[in-house]
């Protein structure tokens, strides 16, 4: 906001410094905005981040569902849609038709109140996530002082639209799909806040853009990532472990799986609420993905990335490169991991990775204050080598007989 | 910015009224949680965002689901809509000892000087310096109460485990 | 402009008794521990409008707001906690109901 706005002040200058189309863009410019009053520009200012925002990432949700269904096709062997428009591009908008024309049926003994405002407040969280996501050099909504703690309230507060939807649907497999999918959602979060006050740790600040910030340089605007770093690696990891549980994507999806629960907690919603909770789910986990492409992997920073208006536009297009790679990589889990059992996956959360980012958090502190560097290197890995293997060591002791096929050969 | 203050206020004040009122235990728990939110959007117009974050993850995030697991296990029956009368024995004296309260509290608070203070305007502390300076005072000069705070949350969580575990009767 | 001080007090004050009227006056426990949420909400509002009118420059009016956020959520997880065994004992968590010491 604060970019865009200092953008439109300026922009006669800025515009005329572009080669070839210079002087024509900024004639244009002048002709629309020529003599506007300061508040137009405010609000310009506030309003362009917002319809980018609300434009930009439905369609990458929308396309996500696409990408999803051909790559889990082709993981199966199979191809995934491809019969509306070529390869299945035309998908998302059948997918949108189809679910915003159909019948909206709700029990007639739920609670209608709560029953209609759970979608809603399914996808309020995850389109706020987005107001904190640098999506290039100093393109951020909104440069909160504490965006990361932003990002968990926010992310806390989207655990009771789970809620809402199960009890309200007075349906028993609803309510125990809805506990379930509160008690994963919540022992998943604190790993992942662990995680990253880790990363708040290195930099000394709450906000994703000073984060950002301190990615950059380095050779090729690359080596300075915080998942180059030992204590980034593990907490990358953490990251988005904790990232996919709290989104329930597979292998945690426990509250919605098919064959498990039915639905779990939106069994009993059809129609656009349906739609609303999957539009609710996916854009959390693409916020998500984001905010771990900023923390860990050097966010908009890449070769060529940089202030200015060229590398601002180089900025963008490596965050959405890397947030495409987050994208695939939670496809790719998907189709390829089994699903986690409920008490497996309680477990896991608090024997594992709670006690892995509390190590995290003291490598973290090993760094800092080991400042010959390759010391720092040796002792930080070490560390968190040790906790890994004494985690592992504990957590695995369930033995697994060996399997007997009676009529396979 | 006046207009803000009343709009959070008519949030908090009726969310924390439909809180204690309402019949059906769940939308008083959500009444709860939007007095909760309206006083976070308080702590955002006193420049305390931190606060502000704070009681969005810690009251809404976590006491907020607590009580939603808590109304989950001992609700009796799903379809239950609540006890015919929600008034406890003795109601009109609880009621009593509000307004009575409130009352005291009000004629107090409209007299006194301190109270027609406006806000001292950024005296002191930069505003993007806000987060570092409760860390630093979090661990230099409160250090001991930060620990014993450490102390007290252990103890309450074992606590907490240790009263709602579920009892092991031994058969003999 | 802004807003005196006073009116902030007087909000915390009305939240109080609010909060004291539900935590005395309803029979369902859960319901007397949200009564008591509201109370430590109300007092903690008030440090952080102090801390703004007239401690700006010093923490340490956000360091008793902090403990006290800290405190009021591990006094409502013991609580609740003791809900739930009562509720287990019981039956019920009707506040009425729970008059004798013995069960």
């Amino acid at each position: 906001m604060d970019t865009v706005y200092q953008f439109l002040q300026h922009a006669e200058e800025i515009l005329r410094g572009i080669p070839l189309i210079g002087g024509l863009l900024a004639s244009l410019y002048h002709a629309l905005l020529g003599g506007a009053p300061e508040w137009v520009l405010r609000a310009l200012a506030i309003a362009i981040p917002i319809l980018f925002v609300l434009a930009v990432f439905p369609g990458i949700f929308a396309y996500t569902t696409l990408v999803e269904r051909k790559a889990l096709g082709r993981i199966q062997n199979r191809i995934g849609p491809n019969r509306v428009g070529r390869w299945g591009i035309l998908q998302p908008i059948a997918d949108g038709v189809k679910l915003l024309t159909k019948e909206d049926i709700v029990p007639r003994r739920a609670d209608q109140f709560v029953h209609f405002l759970a979608p809603v407040l399914a996808v309020i969280p995850s389109v706020l996530l987005f107001s904190v996501v640098p999506v290039g050099a100093g393109l951020i909504p909104v440069d909160l002082n504490v965006g990361i703690l932003f990002v968990f309230a926010v992310s806390g507060a989207s655990v009771l639209a789970l809620f809402m939807g199960g009890w309200a649907s007075r349906n028993k497999f609803s309510l125990l799909g809805a506990m379930r999918a509160v008690a994963q959602v919540v022992s998943y979060e604190i790993p992942m806040v662990l995680a990253a006050v880790a990363v708040v740790m290195a930099t000394s600040s709450l906000s994703l853009l000073t984060i950002a910030k301190a990615q950059s340089g380095g050779f090729l605007n690359i080596t300075n990532w915080f998942v180059f770093r030992p204590w980034g690696f593990v907490g990358f990891v953490l990251f988005t472990i904790g990232a996919m549980a709290e989104s329930a994507r597979t292998p945690f999806d426990i509250p919605e799986a098919e064959s498990e629960i039915i639905a779990g907690y939106h069994t009993e919603y059809s129609g656009f609420k349906f739609a609303l909770f999957q539009l609710g789910e996916y854009l959390a986990s693409i916020a998500m993905g984001g905010i771990t492409v900023t923390m860990f992997l050097g966010g908009y920073n890449g070769p060529g990335s940089g202030p200015g208006f060229f590398g601002g536009l180089i900025s963008m297009v490596w965050f959405f490169v890397k947030l495409a790679m987050m994208i695939v990589l939670n496809i790719w889990i998907r189709g390829t991991w089994p699903r986690v059992r409920v008490d497996q996956l309680m477990g896991f959360a608090w024997k594992v990775l709670l006690p892995m980012s509390i190590a995290n958090i003291i490598a973290v502190g090993f760094w800092h204050y080991l400042t010959i560097r390759p010391v720092a290197w040796v002792v930080t890995t070490l560390w968190l080598a040790i906790w890994f293997s004494i985690l592992t060591k504990l957590a695995g002791s369930e033995k697994i007989a060996q399997r007997t096929y009676r009529y396979a050969s | 910015m006046e207009i803000a203050f009343w709009i959070f206020s008519a949030i908090t004040v009726l969310g924390a009224i439909f809180a204690i009122t309402l019949r059906n235990l769940f939308h008083c728990l959500l009444s709860l949680i939007i007095s909760l939110l309206g006083i976070a959007g308080f702590y955002l117009l006193l420049f305390a965002d931190f606060f502000a974050m704070i009681q969005a993850f810690v009251y809404v995030g976590a006491i907020a689901v607590l009580m939603i697991f808590a109304i989950m296990l001992t609700h009796h029956v799903m379809g239950d809509e609540g006890p015919r009368e929600v008034l406890g024995g003795k109601w009109w004296a609880g009621m009593g000892t509000a307004a009575i309260v409130a009352g005291l509290l009000w004629a107090i608070i409209r007299k006194d000087q301190l109270a027609q203070v406006l806000p001292a305007q950024g005296a002191g502390v930069p505003y993007t310096k806000f987060v570092e300076t409760i860390g630093r005072a979090l661990v230099m000069d409160w250090i001991v109460p930060f620990e014993a705070m450490a102390v007290l949350l252990t103890a309450a969580l074992i606590g907490a485990i240790v009263i709602a575990l579920e009892e092991v009767i031994r058969k003999r | 402009m802004s807003v005196p001080l006073g009116h902030y007090l007087m909000l915390s004050a009305f939240l109080f008794a609010i909060g004291l009227c539900g935590a005395l006056s309803r029979k369902n426990a859960i319901i007397v521990l949200m009564g008591i949420e509201i109370m430590f909400n109300a007092g903690i509002l008030n440090f952080i409008a102090f801390w703004h009118y007239k401690y700006f420059a010093s923490p340490t009016a956000q360091m008793f707001a902090i403990f006290a956020i800290a405190i009021a959520a591990a006094e409502s997880a013991i609580g609740l906690a003791l809900v739930i065994a009562v509720y287990r004992h019981y039956r019920s968590v009707d506040l009425d109901e729970m008059k004798s010491l013995r069960s």
